[in-house]
């Protein structure tokens, strides 16, 4: 099994687990108090395991450009943006943030379980000329660290003003006198930033462990587990459970990553017919009173017609109800509606609201500071 | 008994799915073992049994489930639901604070403990149990 740069750490303190051919963490404590000290104060997450790509070169804009289907060189230098790579059928084959750290210089961050197959994506689509793809997984690592105490714990690592530093932006600097990237992002609902440390390697890892180290000892180390429960809360889809290869942007309320007026993209020609009808299903979160719901679970209408199914569930420990992401048919269903889920024969009683699932003005990134 | 950072109670039988069972006559009390709760990590959600409810040796008659998981829990016995611990309703933690006391999760009537009990594992065995999945 692969493993990251922090594994020492993680094998000495965590209960670990396989994700992506990666020995993680999956918690340290309980994934509760990992998730509640996210929400309440700052936690931090090893997400070296994440696949890095540095493309650059004079074609780099221009070929990406052509790739996603967001604005690439309209974007200012610094800008780390949320977009999608797509199939030919404008399938979502992964979700991923680019970082755009100069007009010829970007640092594509995808899903660990996906690496493999976006790079041949990537390599696949590449002009003969003018770029270079290189893979920096191995040779970085990758902290995230979030919530409302994020930048008080961060700040002292680095001479970087983080103050400076607005939502989805990114800043080449160093931490802990060592070269890195911060950017202000974060799969939590948190405010928060993720830190790539680069040049240290599963040879070499002390720098990453010292930044690690620095951090767990004014913050939460958090696993898998709440980063699972921390992304769902928040309504952010992961992939492989809530969107895939079958699904398109519209389908998963991800129609807002599809520049209205920009041409040309892989997908393009798909994405010209999805968008004159409206799209069949619908993504929807639903709360239940009682019961998990999990994924595959199937949703019912409050007459008990089968209109879906849960794509991902989970326990919030927000709310101390079960919720759930799920697809449902268009039309169907709207929020505030009664629904149910069947839960292992049990039919549960709940109701559809619009992610996330927490109140905005107790938790997320949208309360205190950053408005 | 402490075996590998788990405790595993002198007076207790138990089944490979690491549930545990106690004869307090003319009752059998169930829970999960410190082992199982300790692996589920935070449990959030348990589903038992309703009273009166038939169960049958090794066979599933709930769940339990962490924010991440489900675990099926299987009667170490058969019989009749004669409690079940509605603490647990709002206080699932329970289970983990104290598999072996207020963490407990239902009484069963029993059909036949006296046979059915050579099915169960003994401590030691339970303890050898335990020692083989972590290997």
């Amino acid at each position: 099994m692969k493993t990251t740069q922090l594994h020492a750490y993680h094998e000495k303190h965590a209960k670990l687990t396989e994700f992506a051919g990666y020995e993680m963490p999956l918690w340290y404590t309980t994934t509760t108090e990992e998730h509640l000290a996210v929400r309440n104060s700052c936690g931090i997450f090893d997400v070296s395991h994440m696949g890095r790509f540095m493309v650059t070169g004079p074609e780099s804009a221009g070929f990406l450009e052509g790739l996603v289907p967001t604005h690439v060189q309209r974007q200012p230098a610094g800008k780390a943006f949320y977009t999608l790579f797509l199939n030919e059928k404008a399938g979502i084959i992964d979700d991923l943030i680019i970082i755009k750290q100069s007009e010829s210089g970007f640092l594509v961050v995808v899903n660990a379980a996906n690496a493999e197959n976006d790079m041949h994506h990537i390599t696949q689509h590449a002009p003969p000329g003018g770029i270079e793809i290189e893979a920096v997984t191995a040779s970085s690592a990758m902290i995230a660290v979030q919530g409302p105490r994020a930048m008080e714990v961060l700040q002292p690592l680095t001479p970087f003003d983080l103050g400076q530093l607005k939502r989805f932006r990114s800043a080449e600097t160093d931490v802990l006198h060592q070269p890195a990237v911060i950017s202000r992002t974060g799969y939590t609902g948190e405010d928060g930033f993720e830190v790539i440390i680069r040049g240290v390697t599963n040879e070499n890892p002390e720098g990453a462990l010292l930044v690690w180290e620095k951090l767990a000892g004014a913050s939460t180390p958090c696993g898998l587990g709440a980063r699972d429960s921390l992304r769902l809360e928040a309504g952010f889809p992961l992939h492989g459970s809530d969107i895939d290869p079958e699904t398109n942007p519209f389908q998963a309320d991800l129609g807002w990553v599809v520049a209205a007026e920009k041409k040309g993209y892989v997908g393009y020609d798909e994405i010209v017919r999805l968008r004159e009808a409206p799209p069949d299903v619908v993504k929807r979160g639903v709360v239940l009173d009682r019961g998990i719901p999990r994924h595959g679970f199937e949703v019912l209408d409050g007459r008990s017609n089968p209109i879906g199914t849960v794509t991902s569930g989970t326990f919030s420990p927000i709310l101390r109800r079960g919720i759930a992401l799920c697809r449902v048919k268009n039309a169907s269903s709207g929020p505030g509606d009664a629904v149910k889920v069947r839960v292992r024969g049990s039919d549960e009683e709940g109701r559809l609201v619009k992610p996330p699932f927490y109140d905005e003005k107790s938790y997320g990134w949208k309360r205190g500071a950053q408005r | 008994m402490d075996h590998a950072g788990f405790e595993i109670p002198d007076d207790l039988v138990y089944t490979k799915e690491h549930e545990w069972a106690k004869e307090a006559a003319p009752v059998i009390r169930v829970g999960i073992t410190d082992y199982a709760a300790k692996t589920l990590n935070d449990i959030v959600y348990v589903t038992l049994p309703k009273l009166e409810e038939r169960v049958t040796q090794f066979k599933t008659m709930g769940t339990v489930e962490s924010i991440k998981a489900v675990s099926e829990l299987y009667s170490p016995i058969s019989g009749t639901v004669t409690k079940v611990n509605k603490a647990l309703d709002s206080h699932p933690e329970l289970v983990n604070k104290s598999p072996y006391g207020e963490g407990w999760l239902l009484e069963i009537r029993p059909d036949d403990f006296t046979s059915e009990r050579k099915n169960l594992l003994d401590p030691k065995s339970y303890a050898a149990h335990i020692e083989s999945l972590q290997r």
